[in-house]
């Protein structure tokens, strides 16, 4: 169905090689996965594939890519339309119109199909992704789960053959991203649609992918299937690592497979401690929070205390209000009820060198929070602000990412890279508490493992609180000490995190899922379970 | 209820713009875009798009300001009562005719301010007109012909509503950074860049999904004429036909 023969792309303004002689097919009905870190050209690759890469960016190409027996280099990507569906990793920017029923029709539309052919499909597609009761909604008021069902639907509308997806899961709650995967997996089987799909979650998809495309990142990339690639892998999701650990001999690839495996291991070891809450005095405490835009109550009567020393993750669905109670407690939404106080201070009369000192914020888009033109300029911008020596900035920074270059525009680093240097910003103020707004959000493993050191070693100094929003469980299982879960604006769940996380299936941690009943959540869990216990040699 | 076909108003505001340049007079100039203003804040829905009246409005007051100062100071005198005298800028010889400065009489400004209006009301109603109609029901209803304005079209009312959250989103990021007042370079570059990377994964995503491939585009909802757009279009038809005959 997909062709590659000895493919190469260069973009016009660098120097290196995105791919280097890459030759594979996929078959018709196939589920690729493809993983890199970020940066290695994964999304490239993607778009190679319907011919968006390299008509609409620019590059050279060399070999050729054809689909369905067809050369994309000959065609423009429209004249694909009919035969690819394309799903990019941002759908709220690839919307062209205003309602969910004409964003259905618009591809149709473009193609000239007769109306009593789109009618049939429009319903087709409301049936399957359950969109029926949002048909006639402005598009602006949907979720972001909801979202990234219509770009779904409208791609799939089109009956195309192929469907691509750029990390289709990455800015959803676990529900709603099992929702979204278990729909394509069954067009995959009743269908025989070839998807190729690319996410830094591996513990998401892992399960349903035929194959990987492993790409390396120096241009070179190797097509297996799963098991093969993840023996060996360094991008691997938990419970591979947990096979390694277990020395099992063979990965298991689902939570299934992995407990017929692990029958002998769970009977053994020693569950995770409960850890003793070790109470700091307060650091933030809210009382009554109330927030609403217009009619939506974004926000009910939230009450609760964040203590010194702590990590606290915010969880719950999209749309929960996470955000908003992120953005009142470092003082930027005005409240409609009940107050806050960070270490005794009221957030919203925070100003300047004060409120560095006290809270440090990274937003969803941590760029929102760098200006200048050049890594070295941001630092020495940092520097200045907070009077610290001059240097001090970077050199936090090169001991987070050694490799970064001084002279790199922001814009230029990697996802993980601009997060490192958006938090060296944020923590050359030495700010006593933390906050961070969805941080692993298209981070690969290795930017994530870093970000989590960095968090624990901030939390370990005397007298620091974080608080961060995510949806990512195997972040909170590896980080957080407490878990506050929000619902429609209200607290429906708080306490460790070994308890909450082990209390619902869906925000289960994969380890947790394969060590069921016993209470491990990560690797490092099982693994100190058995160091401690005597009875294993 | 159901929608307006998307040409109606663009047809109506045309003929009372029409009426505008015919009449040539300044309070009746005022009472159009006054009417046009109480038509918009009682139609238009709280789309994006909505708010291109406003914006019109003031581009036509801006454009109303600065035609009045150069009506004043550049050009032929009328003569007439003096309000004030400016020194006359000394010009090259082979300038003549053309004069800086001088005497402003009553009658210039009056002239000058009477244009500007016609002009502001004229730029007022095609702004009302994008007020009332969704620019993408305006694509459908468009030729594919002028694809690259689609295109354009498109990306241009997308993006604006967009960039006013991106502005004070990254307003609120520079405020936390213990920035209160933020340089203006500051936000703009970073807003620059997000606005064209999106304008570019939008003009992609359009591209993928087949837009402009076929010469002709068939409709999901036909898009039809009714009684209400025959009965806006002559209500504009006939006011512009009675202005006609009262001024012959």
């Amino acid at each position: 169905m997909i062709k590659f023969s000895n493919v190469s792309l260069v973009y016009p303004t660098s120097t290196k090689t995105i791919l280097e002689g890459l030759t594979f097919s996929i078959q018709e009905g196939e589920m690729v996965l493809v993983i890199g870190s970020t940066g290695t050209g994964k999304s490239s690759l993607l778009r190679l594939i319907n011919g968006l890469v390299p008509h609409h960016t620019g590059g050279i190409l060399a070999g050729d890519v054809s689909v369905d027996g067809i050369s994309t280099q000959l065609v423009r990507p429209g004249e694909l339309a009919h035969l690819i569906g394309i799903v990019g990793q941002n759908p709220s920017t690839g919307f062209v119109t205003d309602t969910v029923e004409e964003e259905l029709v618009f591809g149709m539309e473009s193609l000239n199909m007769p109306p009593d052919v789109m009618r049939k499909r429009v319903e087709e597609i409301l049936d399957l992704l359950a969109l029926a009761p949002l048909r006639n909604r402005a598009i602006s008021t949907l979720s972001g789960g909801e979202q990234q069902r219509l770009a779904i639907g409208s791609a799939l509308v089109m009956h195309p053959k192929i469907l691509v997806l750029d990390e289709p899961t990455s800015a959803l709650d676990p529900i709603a991203a099992e929702e979204v995967l278990s729909i394509i997996h069954r067009l995959v089987h009743d269908l025989s649609l070839t998807v190729v799909i690319a996410e830094h979650r591996l513990e998401r998809v892992i399960g349903f992918a035929d194959r990987i495309i492993h790409i390396a990142g120096d241009g070179q990339a190797e097509i297996d299937i799963p098991e093969n690639i993840l023996r060996k892998s360094e991008i691997a999701p938990p419970i591979v690592h947990l096979s390694r650990a277990l020395s099992l001999g063979q990965v298991g690839l689902n939570v299934r497979d992995v407990r017929r495996m692990t029958e002998e291991v769970r009977t053994q070891g020693r569950d995770k401690p409960h850890s003793i809450h070790k109470v700091g005095p307060t650091a933030i405490s809210l009382k009554g929070v109330g927030i609403s835009y217009g009619s939506h109550i974004a926000l009910k009567e939230v009450s609760t205390t964040i203590y010194e020393g702590e990590i606290v993750a915010l969880m719950g669905r999209n749309g929960a209000g996470k955000s908003s109670l992120l953005q009142s407690i470092v003082g930027v939404k005005n409240l409609d009820r009940g107050q806050i106080s960070i270490f005794d201070l009221d957030p919203a009369d925070l100003k300047g060198k004060q409120r560095r000192t006290t809270v440090g914020y990274i937003p969803q888009e941590p760029s929102d929070l760098l200006y200048a033109q050049s890594v070295g300029q941001e630092c020495a911008q940092a520097d200045e602000d907070n009077e610290v020596e001059s240097g001090t900035t970077l050199q936090l920074l090169k001991t987070l990412v050694p490799s970064i270059s001084e002279k790199t525009h922001p814009r230029d680093l990697s996802e993980g890279q601009r997060l490192a240097l958006a938090l060296a910003v944020v923590l050359s103020a030495q700010p006593r508490a933390l906050i961070l707004d969805e941080p692993t959000r298209g981070l690969d493993y290795q930017s994530k493992t870093l970000l989590i050191s960095i968090l624990k070693e901030f939390a370990a100094q005397p007298s620091k609180s974080v608080i961060i929003a995510t949806h990512d469980v195997e972040l909170v299982a590896e980080l957080a000490d407490r878990v506050i879960f929000l619902s429609e604006g209200e607290i429906v769940a708080d306490g460790p995190t070994l308890d909450i996380l082990l209390s619902s299936p869906a925000f289960a941690p994969q380890v947790a899922k394969v060590m069921a009943p016993r209470r491990w959540l990560t690797v490092q869990d099982v693994m100190n379970g058995f160091e401690e216990s005597p009875e294993i040699q | 209820m159901k929608s307006l076909h998307p040409l109606t108003w663009w047809l109506w505001s045309i003929a009372i713009i029409v009426t505008v340049i015919r009449a040539d007079s300044a309070i009746y100039s005022i009472a159009v875009v006054l009417g046009a203003a109480i038509l918009v804040s009682k139609l238009a829905g709280n789309f994006p798009w909505s708010k291109s009246f406003w914006f019109s409005l003031r581009l036509g007051i801006f454009i109303l300001i600065i035609r009045a100062l150069t009506g004043v100071l550049i050009g032929v005198p009328i003569p007439g009562t003096k309000i004030a005298e400016v020194p006359i800028v000394p010009l090259p010889s082979w300038m003549a005719g053309i004069r800086i400065g001088g005497v402003i009489t009553q009658e210039r400004l009056l002239a000058s301010l009477h244009e500007g209006l016609v002009i502001t009301s004229v730029i007022a109603l095609f702004g009302a007109a994008g007020s009332l109609t969704s620019p993408h029901k305006m694509l459908r209803v468009l030729p594919v012909m002028v694809y690259e304005f689609g295109v354009a079209l498109v990306i241009a009312t997308s993006s604006l509503p967009q960039l006013v959250a991106s502005y004070s989103r990254i307003k609120r990021a520079r405020v936390l950074r213990g920035d209160e007042k933020p340089k203006f370079k500051s936000i703009a570059l970073p807003l620059l860049e997000e606005a064209l990377s999106k304008s570019l994964d939008l003009a992609a995503a359009m591209d993928a999904r087949g837009y402009g491939v076929n010469r002709s585009r068939s409709r999901y909802r036909p898009i039809n004429w009714r009684v209400a757009d025959s009965a806006i279009f002559a209500s504009g038809l006939i006011w512009a036909m009675t202005i006609w005959m009262v001024t012959t």
